[in-house]
């Protein structure tokens, strides 16, 4: 039998979360009273209610079954690096680099095949980028990598 | 102001170059996006948060609620086309409006969403007008217990109505608002779940959290689904306007399917896709042929889109009143009024009339836009669904990235979208939803301060709760609400058991 894992593995994250929250809200924060809450009031409450209801989810679905829904690793994986290469190159490779390079990571997960496309269309893209930010709203970044 | 001058002082304003170019704008998007399965009017908003910076507030929120709306009139097209709803509020739309084009009456299908939608949205204009008048006057008597009230109500009805599982939805919203509380707390300046991080010192940024959750969700979502590759096939659309019995079917579905969709529209929670699927199961359970429907029943996308696009446009009504967005996307459009430093409420009517009324002129002007582009442009539309994913989303990506960048000129916040973007696509696939994740953080820190300041106002006591009319009307609705999948769950059960 394929157990409903979504909802197990949801449900108990969510219930960590709420717990974890809740503790570290009533251990760092006040709490005050009811008439006078402190900042911890609202975070303490709210991580006590996801504990329960992360319970409430994970519990039910430990003996039912449930299709398991399709995980793309590859293409969650080479997108979110092709974000983060974006963020991490912006100051040092420029608009124009850190583009092109954003382009190439994204498009490999793409199913169609051959490299000359995903070159044209990096070119393409970085060319678009920089005549409708850098140009058309002129945000003050640097263009091409800095030489030093 | 009366109404009358303040629709012709809004189409005053509308009609300005620097505002009428970013309503076509919107609404040019909105279709865009709407027609491309894959890519919903969440994320296009969320999109263009970042350069609602660049232009008055006035032309930034009136560019995207063109992008909502435009992406209801886009989204019917993939559904009749396409059998493929380009966005959730125009699913119903395929039950009826796919086999029509199969049986080649695609024209017609399409002219019967377009001219539904247009009377829909009138309608839901005019609602929109009266009740914004009676609610902003009405709000002069909301205290922070009734607008606490009638924000929980609507968080609770967003997460039970229409939900397999309520549980799931309370969960999400639970989760945005313990994320509306990271950052500086307003009321005594404690710096919560911020663990030392300046970036954090304001919460998470909207736009960061919009575009992870939905931009960044879909985009993985959407790479290697086969549904999203290019379409090939022929789409003939020699006749569009309908016949005469036709016109006779659609009058009446139109008509009901917009009340249906202007009163569910302002009711928080609800929103513009309950609506269609109610305005649906209505038209055919008082059809006099009811096995017509599913074959291509003109009244099966009559009522849905009508409806859909009333609740569209009067979901506006507590969002501009009362500061309360009823809905996920409404949550986003209060975000780029609070981003511009402008809270709605119900001093907004008089003191930026030029909002409000300009909204709904633009409201009036983008629909008939729309009815005069979208006929025209339909072999354009369709020729867009046949542009590979494979060439969009990498541009997608580079411009979320730095559209997200620009709002606060932080890279921390591009790192951000990478890490909300993986937990909302494993939220989707694990059929959470992100968009009730959205709404509560929201409306965490109004409810968080209406809370609190109830109580200081009550000295702590929770009976302002009941002993306030408003606000015990409030919850006694969310009482009921929250039974009613309870009482659901054992009639079913007894049933069950009876067999």
């Amino acid at each position: 039998m394929q157990r409903d894992w979504p909802d197990i593995l949801g449900g108990l994250i969510l219930t960590a979360i709420g717990v974890g929250a809740a503790l570290w809200a009533a251990l760092h924060y006040d709490i005050g009273t009811l008439r006078r809450m402190g900042p911890g009031f609202f975070p303490v409450v709210l991580g006590a209610g996801l504990f329960v209801l992360g319970l409430v989810i994970a519990l039910p679905a430990l003996g039912r079954a449930c299709t398991a829904p399709k995980v793309e690793p590859w293409t969650l994986l080479a997108v979110l690096a092709a974000i983060v290469i974006f963020a991490l190159g912006l100051s040092r490779l420029g608009l124009a680099g850190t583009t092109a390079v954003t382009v190439l990571v994204a498009t490999l997960p793409a199913p169609h095949k051959g490299w000359v496309w995903r070159v044209l269309l990096a070119a393409a893209i970085t060319v678009l980028t920089v005549l409708v930010f850098s140009i058309g709203l002129r945000m003050t970044l640097p263009l091409w990598p800095r030489l030093s | 102001m009366t109404t009358w001058e303040g629709l012709l002082f809004g189409i005053g304003f509308v009609t300005q170059p620097e505002v009428l170019i970013y309503c076509v704008l919107g609404v040019v998007l909105g279709t865009f996006v709407g027609v491309l399965p894959g890519i919903g009017a969440m994320a296009a908003i969320s999109l263009l948060l970042p350069i609602t910076y660049y232009v008055t507030p006035e032309a930034a929120l009136i560019m995207l609620a063109g992008v909502y709306y435009g992406a209801q009139y886009g989204g019917a097209v993939a559904s009749i086309l396409l059998r493929l709803p380009g966005t959730p509020q125009s699913a119903v739309t395929t039950l009826d409006g796919y086999p029509m084009a199969q049986s080649g009456r695609a024209g017609v299908a399409l002219f019967t969403a377009m001219a539904s939608s247009f009377v829909g949205s009138v309608i839901g204009i005019l609602v929109l007008v009266m009740l914004a008048g009676w609610l902003s006057r009405a709000a002069t008597a909301f205290g922070a217990a009734d607008y606490a009230a009638m924000m929980i109500l609507g968080l609770v009805a967003a997460s039970t109505i229409g939900t397999a599982r309520p549980a799931k939805g309370f969960a999400m919203v639970t989760l945005g608002l313990l994320l509306g509380c990271i950052g500086t707390d307003v009321n005594s300046g404690a710096q919560r779940f911020t663990f030392g991080q300046t970036e954090l010192l304001d919460g998470i940024n909207l736009v960061a959290l919009a575009m992870g959750l939905f931009g960044v969700a879909e985009v993985i979502a959407n790479v290697r689904n086969p549904d999203r590759q290019s379409v090939a096939e022929r789409i003939g659309l020699r006749r569009l306007m309908p016949r005469r019995d036709d016109l006779r079917r659609m009058a009446f579905p139109m008509l009901r399917g917009s009340a249906l969709g202007s009163f569910f529209g302002a009711l928080p929670g609800t929103g513009s896709t309950l609506s269609s699927f109610l305005s649906y199961s209505m038209e055919r359970r008082i059809a006099r042929q009811p096995e017509r429907f599913g074959k291509g029943a003109v009244e099966g996308v009559a009522g849905p889109e009508s409806a859909n696009n009333s609740a569209a446009i009067t979901a506006f009504a507590p969002t501009l009143t009362l500061g309360i967005p009823g809905d996920p996307i409404m949550a986003l459009m209060l975000g780029a009024l609070v981003i511009h430093g402008i809270q709605p409420g119900p001093m907004m009517l008089e003191a930026r009339p030029e909002m409000f009324w300009g909204l709904v002129a633009s409201f009036g002007i983008g629909n008939l836009l729309l009815l005069i582009l979208n006929l025209p442009l339909i072999g354009i539309w369709v020729a867009m669904l046949r542009i590979p994913f494979n060439y969009l989303y990498p541009a997608i990506l580079v411009f979320l990235c730095l559209g997200v960048y620009s709002v606060r000129g932080l890279t921390f916040d591009i790192v951000a979208v990478a890490g909300i973007g993986l937990a909302g696509y494993l939220l989707a696939i694990a059929k959470f939803s992100p968009a009730l994740l959205l709404l509560g953080f929201v409306l965490g820190p109004l409810i968080e301060t209406n809370l609190r300041r109830a109580f200081l106002i009550s000295r702590g006591d929770p009976m302002v709760f009941l002993e306030r009319p408003i606000a015990a009307g409030f919850v006694v609705a969310t009482v009921v609400l929250l039974l009613l999948p309870l009482w659901q769950a054992w009639r079913r059960r007894s049933a069950h058991e009876l067999q």
